[in-house]
């Protein structure tokens, strides 16, 4: 059973969207994460830290650190990318979304859902191409990451940011991410980051606000 | 919402700050460190203080703590053991039966009837302990008269031995911090991201990385820590370190890359010239390596043969660590946790002493490992607080039980004592599990089983099983009675960081107890007033502790907090520590293990006052089945063969050489039940690619591994990470018995071996098995949750 929606709501909304989808929101500030593909553990403490604070069952995931290995023995590597949503500045889940629950922050660019508007459709899961809208089975809804707003309007660091016990993963304003000039943990001396790994979908697609620093296996061309 | 610091509990190797988000008496999320509960700006986050994050365990803990498997109130089995039937009976009535089952077994089998099975499972602080060796129950059992031991800590006592007879103490360690300033991390087996071992030491360890440091792994698997640190990988047949080991020692002498004044200076018996002058004409180290007596030098080519690796890669790796300052050997406790393990840790040791990386910031003697000091205890601690009657090798309890009386001595590992009881094999009739779940954890499951079984057969009442523990455990399934124990969520208490870092972090009453829970000192308290010795077991309480410990565990943490005040150089309060909440020291310099003895020529604690690599005490061993060892050790390290390896020939029919390591999703068997941590990984047996391909074996199929001993079931990942000839499958699964007695939940200790090394150490990953495709059922928790490891995916780029 999906929520019991507000008709009227659902009409106001739906026209914000189709507003927002011709000339999408330009946040003030697009906040965005920072990952270190080669110096995460992957060790996962950034997952369950964020399903304890969103109260989320085994199944949905807002965050996953995905494992990529290959090489022949004995000759292997192995890196992470860690992904939640990436709040991206041309969101594909927000045109799909045929209630207009899907919305931009104006603040912090934050890419957020209203769960009283969710009717469970899932069409936002097909549109992502990362993968971030995740199915409540329970709730009938669809919910994802909203980078902690609540933490980030009071001065603090969304859950899985906090809980990084490696401290590769980081988030802050994505234009000072991009060109270096964040002062971060999450990228050693030396590092720079890229706008792509491999095994990402292209970036092309949403301009999604993330950046890796990337395993030597994991660059690809045209990575900026 | 109200916040409150606590940490976590466990026996994982690390120990983090956790933050209690309350409402009303429920717990409804938790954080951790973010730099100001020491009173500084929010993200405080230095070398010096670092944050204390927790890990992915410590952040499932509500899961736990609000689990279905949570025990809430006093039981009594009604059917047979293990069958797992049960009924709620009230406190007055289990533990008047529980102390009436006590004094009978006392008194008909005398004081080594009841066996202390405690561990430190889910207890770990000052004043509420769960502990082999010197925890409550150890104290409880003593003052009662009755108390069979189990001495050899199944973790790291390999470890522990080649501590004790290298450097004279298990206090080799370094802090986390000293690993920021290494050169060169060798990572013998060790894998910090997964146990991570200590506060922060994997976060150094990402340091010094940037700050130039080269790594290696020498593992049979391609871990994650490999990764995270770049590190070259060296892929080694299980069980056979300490061959390689040697070949580094002579590749090392040969091209005379020692360090001959740290020899002379620090060391006994590395070579003739260090060897005592009682021991003159007897086998030097070097002696040893040459082959002066045996007439086999143990050339990097004759170690190639053993272990499986290039001859040039264990010269390149002796001369990247002979010729790199300082330079970190970590050899860690797992390979030690073989059969004649202790011989790989001794081996390291040698090889940390002639290269002279001891007492010196970014070298490293570990070994055990622990640093920085702790004032540990915090509950009465006197002449009482390790009285037994009988102690034996920890792995040896089910062989007792089976072939009691007709047993040798040096079979159980009997400790030697000066009265008449020295000598005598326990007649084990009982069994208290405290914090404990060591029938799913020691080895040889089946045989433990059978043990079990042989106790029913004595007749109801002539046995006695208690099991103390927050959740139902598989080792509670077994028990005749289960006492609903508090987590440290509910009570007071003070945490201790387990293995490196130095804090101390206030654990509050967070939530009241669940249930009809009690404290684990409220419990022996409560049980010493019925057998009459309650004021001496407790100093601090009267009996109305059992309804309200408030004052008393004050009481007792105030007098605690005065040690550490004086002791440690303390400023603040009590009051101000329980309103912080964490209290972080800041060392002056990291704390390198034997710097005075290094730099101010202070004495080693060992018999001559030098690091022995010839040890005194074995040198002059004349009879071993009197010592708790039972079998010879040679004084000096050496290559013995083990008793299953791929070089047996035992191999032949058993192909395979399974190693069982600690999982990150769980602290040993606990966490298995928390739907969140399986989620993140499945319990799996991984496989090298060819082997698999050879056998048609896909990941996702299910297998089974089977040896003499026992059968389980697994999914299979199949992998290019793990070396060929071994399967990895993570200890710790809640055991799940088909009819046929196979598990099905992958329990490795169904195959391992009860077989300790002479030194104490458990022969955990001492086991050949073989490995087929299987129509068998696998369950991963007794909840049946599905693991599907979707997320985890293999592109060939």
């Amino acid at each position: 059973m999906a929520n019991q929606v507000d008709k009227a709501r659902i009409k106001e909304n739906v026209a914000r969207m189709k507003r927002e989808t011709y000339t999408p929101v330009v946040p003030d500030m697009q906040m965005g994460f920072v990952h270190n593909n080669v110096d995460c553990i992957g060790c996962r403490a950034c997952e369950i830290a964020c399903k304890d604070k969103n109260g989320l069952a085994a199944g949905p995931r807002f965050r996953r650190v995905q494992y990529i290995e290959g090489g022949t023995y004995p000759e292997v590597f192995a890196f992470k990318i860690n992904m939640s949503c990436n709040h991206c500045a041309e969101p594909a889940c927000l045109p799909a979304c045929p209630t207009g629950a899907i919305f931009k922050r104006k603040d912090n660019g934050v890419v957020d859902i209203d769960s009283t508007l969710c009717i469970g459709c899932r069409k936002c899961e097909a549109a992502c191409p990362f993968g971030a809208p995740q199915f409540n089975v329970e709730l009938n809804i669809v919910q994802k990451c909203n980078m902690c707003v609540d933490e980030l309007e009071v001065g603090r660091d969304p859950y899985c940011v906090a809980a990084c016990m490696m401290r590769v993963l980081d988030v802050g304003p994505i234009d000072q991410i991009a060109d270096g000039s964040y002062d971060t943990k999450a990228v050693g001396p030396n590092e720079t980051v890229v706008r792509q790994v491999r095994s990402m979908a292209d970036p092309e697609l949403t301009n999604p606000s993330i950046r890796f620093v990337p395993h030597s296996k994991g660059i690809v061309q045209d990575g900026q | 919402l109200e916040t409150v610091v606590t940490s976590c509990a466990h026996n994982c190797g690390s120990r983090h700050m956790l933050v209690a988000h309350k409402k009303g008496d429920v717990i409804v999320r938790l954080s951790t460190d973010n730099g100001t509960y020491q009173g500084d700006a929010y993200g405080t986050d230095t070398e010096e203080k670092p944050q204390l994050r927790a890990c992915l365990r410590g952040r499932s803990y509500r899961s736990r703590l609000y689990s279905p498997e949570r025990l809430l109130y006093p039981m009594k089995r009604v059917g047979a053991r293990g069958e797992g039937k049960f009924k709620r009976v009230t406190w007055d009535e289990a533990l008047s039966d529980i102390a009436q089952r006590m004094v009978y077994l006392r008194d008909t089998y005398g004081p080594t009837a009841l066996l202390d099975q405690s561990y430190a499972g889910a207890s770990y602080g000052v004043l509420h302990k769960s502990d082999q060796i010197e925890g409550l129950l150890g104290r409880f059992m003593g003052m009662f008269g009755c108390r069979t031991s189990s001495w050899s800590v199944p973790s790291y006592q390999g470890t522990t031995f080649s501590s004790r007879t290298t450097f004279g103490t298990i206090q080799d360690g370094n802090e986390d911090d000293a690993f920021a300033h290494s050169k060169l991390i060798i990572m013998w087996g060790w894998n910090p991201a997964y146990t991570f071992h200590g506060g922060n030491t994997f976060y150094y360890m990402r340091m010094a990385k940037q700050r130039g440091c080269k790594f290696v792994l020498v593992d049979p698997q391609y871990t994650d820590s490999a990764s995270a640190y770049d590190a070259w990988w060296i892929p080694i047949r299980p069980n056979t370190d300490a061959a390689m080991m040697a070949g580094m020692a002579y590749h090392i002498w040969d091209n005379d890359w020692h360090d001959q004044a740290f020899i002379d200076r620090f060391v006994q018996g590395m070579d003739k010239g260090t060897m005592p002058g009682w021991a003159q004409g007897q086998e030097s180290f070097k002696d040893y390596i040459f082959g002066e007596r045996d007439g086999v030098a143990k050339t990097p080519e004759w170690a190639a043969e053993i272990c499986g690796v290039k001859a040039e890669d264990i010269k390149k790796l002796a001369e990247m660590y002979a010729t790199t300052k300082p330079a970190a050997l970590k050899a860690s406790w797992s390979p030690g946790r073989n059969a004649y393990g202790e011989q790989y840790n001794r081996m390291a040791a040698a090889l940390q002493s002639m290269t002279g990386n001891i007492g010196i910031l970014g070298g490293c003697a570990e070994g055990v490992g622990k640093a920085w000091h702790a004032e540990a205890v915090a509950y009465p601690y006197d002449q009482f607080a390790n009285v037994w009657y009988a102690s034996i090798k920890s792995d040896r309890w089910a062989h007792c039980v089976l072939n009691y009386p007709n047993l040798k001595r040096e079979e159980i590992g009997l400790w030697p004592r000066m009265d008449q009881l020295d000598g005598v094999a326990p007649n084990i009739r009982g069994i208290f599990w405290q914090g404990s779940d060591w029938l799913n954890q020691l080895t040889n499951i089946n045989k433990e089983i059978a043990a079990i079984r042989k106790l029913d057969s004595y007749g109801e009442g002539e046995s006695l099983l208690v099991c103390m523990d927050s959740t139902i455990t598989p080792t509670g399934i077994w028990a005749d009675y289960l006492l609903p124990i508090a987590t440290h969520f509910e009570r007071h208490d003070v945490a201790l960081p387990w293995y490196k870092g130095h804090y101390y972090i206030h654990r509050p009453v967070v939530i009241q107890p669940l249930g009809e829970s009690k404290t684990d000192f409220q419990v022996f308290t409560e049980l010493a007033y019925r057998l009459g010795f309650g004021p001496g077991y407790n100093p601090r309480a009267t009996r109305d502790y059992f309804n309200d410990p408030t004052q008393v565990d004050e009481a007792y943490l105030v007098a605690w907090w005065d040690n550490v005040r004086h002791h440690q150089g303390v400023e603040w309060d009590w009051e101000t520590f329980k309103k912080r909440g964490v209290y972080k020291f800041v060392l002056p310099e990291p704390h390198v293990a034997f710097r005075p003895q290094i730099e101010q020529g202070m004495p080693f604690e060992t018999p001559s006052g030098k690091i022995e690599i010839f040890s005194t005490t074995l040198a002059q061993t004349p009879d071993w089945t009197r010592t708790q060892y039972g079998y010879e050790i040679p004084a000096i390290p050496k290559w013995i063969e083990p008793w299953e390896s791929l070089n047996h020939p035992k191999a032949k029919e058993f192909p395979f050489h399974m190693i069982s390591p600690h999982p990150r999703w769980r602290t040993h068997s606990i966490f298995n039940n928390i739907p969140w941590l399986r989620e993140t990984f499945a319990q799996e047996t991984m496989m090298n690619a060819s082997d698999a391909e050879k056998m048609g074996i896909r990941t996702g199929d299910t297998i089974e591994c089977w040896n003499e001993r026992g059968r389980v079931i697994t999914p299979v990942y199949v992998s290019e990470r793990c070396m060929p000839g071994v399967v990895v499958l993570h200890e710790g699964a809640w055991m799940d018995l088909d009819e046929d007695g196979v598990d099905r939940s992958g329990n490795p200790d169904f195959l391992t071996l009860d077989n300790p090394s002479p030194a104490g150490a458990f022969a955990y990953n001492t086991v050949l098995c073989n490995v087929k495709k299987s129509d068998l059922n696998h369950r991963p928790g007794w909840d049946k949750l599905s693991t599907a490891r979707s997320h985890v995916f293999r592109r060939d780029l």
